[in-house]
């Protein structure tokens, strides 16, 4: 028996360490689309507008649906500090003002894991949506930002 | 080891110590305010459960009603990394999977004050006032056609008077709009406005939480003369990049000013002359946060005096859409040239400047703002007759009581000519909802 505690206790601290470990790692976020979305490189003010509700369609036959996480979400603190500038307050004020002021008539849809946003993305015609780029699935598309792909030099969101 | 024997021969005691002894125990354990919380949060867990239980039908609808199956390896992914629920409002962004295609998808958001003013203006009273009681519609009525609802409600100072007696509120329909978007580049859309030749007047609306100080600027008060607040009529809209400037236009066309100036002509055009507007403004790429705007307004007034006059606003803006520091711009001029046997030009102008800085760190809650703003008009201006001239400053202090409430108390001081000095404190809570 205390051999056998022994070893869980080791396994237990090296599962920890490791996990500790990977969240560490945590690389660049990816903006990720549909395969079928017409695009596939942008600037990163073209992210701005897209995530801030400022352009609101790829084209005229396809409206853009934009994922964003739900508070707590790493992707969600590096999209307010890099793409909005915002606090979380100020966030939520934003698409409350913007939608009060009918510039977007509806505001970004809450997703609560990656595979939620995976899955949404995948499913819904022009959604756009931050990810971990570690874990995007092969069947999206991961936009390049300023001819920039996650983990090049320069790229800007992480 | 040591037993326990009942005996029962004593059982009367045992039934009398049940009768007796458990009902002050169980009394003892009236919900007190640890078990209040206790049920509260065990029911917000169960209603977070049911929430998430529905989302989850509803993704396995979408995935079910999706075209192209996606090739996703959940074990690759990670498990929920957020709570559910967080901060959420009607008009924000807390939307579920469904309703990505669901019409119409009506949503109702509010906003309302509650204000207190004391001056030292002789005959003034102080007191607590409501402000306005706002309604906010919201409905996607097909995939690119929108309906947006403003109602407000505000308190009638002659309530309770007349036959049959006046109701305590009046109910206005401050904004009615459909609007049909083709792409980002043209959208049109039919209704009543707030006229887009000022800033002020289409950034906050009748949402007094979104501004920062208790008060408009007077040049665009809700129910004054200077700025045609309202539009009724039909309104292009869009954005270009333009190499990052991002201009926007709007290119309106309605009815203009009805005969009480003030407002605009609901019910139709009193004069058959239509009144139309250009407004264009660019938020660029860099300096992210700049907004500057330029706008032109005609229409030809006749007010129930029986003059008719043609005027012109010319107005533009400058804004700095960010907080640490916010400023806010705005000059407009407004040419009066009457029509008759006896033409003239008469210019008015207005403009006023506000800044407020939100403070950093543990003190982000609080945020300081001044507005120094100035109206001439001539008063020989015939269509402007009764409305002063002005010039005054307000200094005050926003506290965030909540990401949804806000307190607000400003110090006013305001001069208009054959006018005592306006000294007073205002203070007001507003909160959307």
């Amino acid at each position: 028996m205390p051999i056998m505690s022994k070893i869980s206790v080791l396994m237990l601290a090296a599962l920890t360490l490791l996990g500790v470990s990977l969240a560490g790692a945590a690389g660049d976020v990816a903006v990720v689309v549909r395969a079928d979305t017409p695009v596939d490189d942008i600037s990163f003010a073209d992210v701005r507008k897209l995530f801030m509700g400022d352009r609101q369609y790829w084209n005229s036959s396809l409206r853009i649906t934009v994922l964003i996480y739900a508070p707590g979400a790493r992707e969600r603190d590096v999209m307010l500090k890099t793409v909005y500038a915002m606090t979380e307050a100020q966030f939520q004020r934003y698409w409350i003002s913007k939608i009060f002021r009918l510039e977007a008539s509806t505001g970004p849809k809450i997703v609560y894991s990656s595979t939620m946003a995976a899955e949404l993305v995948a499913a819904v015609p022009g959604a756009v949506a931050f990810m971990d780029s570690a874990i995007v699935p092969k069947s999206l598309k991961i936009l390049k930002i300023d001819s920039r792909s996650p983990g090049d030099k320069g790229y800007s969101l992480h | 080891m040591f037993r326990f024997k009942v005996s029962w021969k004593l059982w009367p005691v045992w039934a009398a110590t049940v009768l007796l002894g458990t009902p002050p125990a169980v009394y003892s354990q009236s919900p007190d305010s640890n078990q209040t919380e206790l049920i509260q949060s065990l029911r917000e867990k169960i209603d977070q459960l049911e929430r998430r239980m529905a989302q989850m039908e509803e993704l396995l609808d979408a995935r079910t009603a999706a075209r192209a199956k996606p090739e996703i390896k959940p074990d690759t992914l990670r498990e929920p990394i957020a709570p559910m629920g967080g901060p959420a409002h009607p008009m924000g962004t807390e939307v579920r999977p469904s309703e990505l295609s669901t019409y119409p998808s009506l949503k109702i958001a509010g906003f309302g004050d509650l204000n207190f003013a004391t001056t030292d203006v002789r005959g003034s009273r102080s007191g607590f006032n409501e402000g306005q009681f706002v309604l906010h519609l919201n409905s996607n009525l097909a995939s690119k056609v929108t309906f947006l609802g403003e109602l407000s409600l505000s308190a009638r100072t002659d309530a309770g008077t007349g036959t049959p007696p006046a109701t305590g509120f009046n109910v206005e329909v401050e904004r009615s709009i459909v609007r049909f978007e083709q792409n980002d580049n043209f959208k049109i859309s039919f209704g009543r406005y707030h006229t887009p030749i000022n800033y002020w007047n289409t950034e906050f609306h009748h949402g007094q939480w979104l501004q920062t100080t208790t008060s408009r600027p007077e040049m665009t008060q809700f129910g004054g003369r200077f700025i045609p607040v309202h539009f009724v009529g039909a309104l292009v809209e869009g954005a270009v990049p333009a190499r990052g400037l991002n201009l926007n236009y709007n290119i309106g066309v309605g009815n203009g000013r009805g005969a009480i100036i003030s407002r605009s002509g609901d019910f139709g055009d009193n004069n058959n002359n239509r009144a139309w507007l250009v407004s264009v403004f660019a938020k660029p790429d860099h300096p992210f946060g700049l907004q500057v705007g330029a706008s032109l307004y005609r229409d030809k007034i006749t007010p129930t005096t029986g003059l008719n006059a043609r005027e012109w606003i010319r107005s533009g803006h400058i804004v700095w859409r960010k907080e640490n520091p916010e400023f806010i711009a705005e000059f407009a001029n407004i040419t009066h040239e009457t029509v008759g046997a006896r033409p003239a030009t008469f210019n008015s102008q207005a403009w006023y400047v506000q800044a407020a800085y939100r403070l950093p760190g543990v003190a982000a809650l609080w945020k300081p703002y001044y507005r120094f703003e100035y109206i001439h008009i001539p008063k020989s201006d015939p269509i402007f007759q009764g409305v002063p001239s002005l010039a005054g400053s307000v200094v005050g202090l926003r506290y965030d009581i909540s990401s949804f409430a806000a307190l607000k108390l400003e110090y006013r001081r305001q001069r208009r000519p054959d006018q005592q000095r306006l000294n007073g404190i205002f203070g007001q809570t507003s909160f959307t909802f």
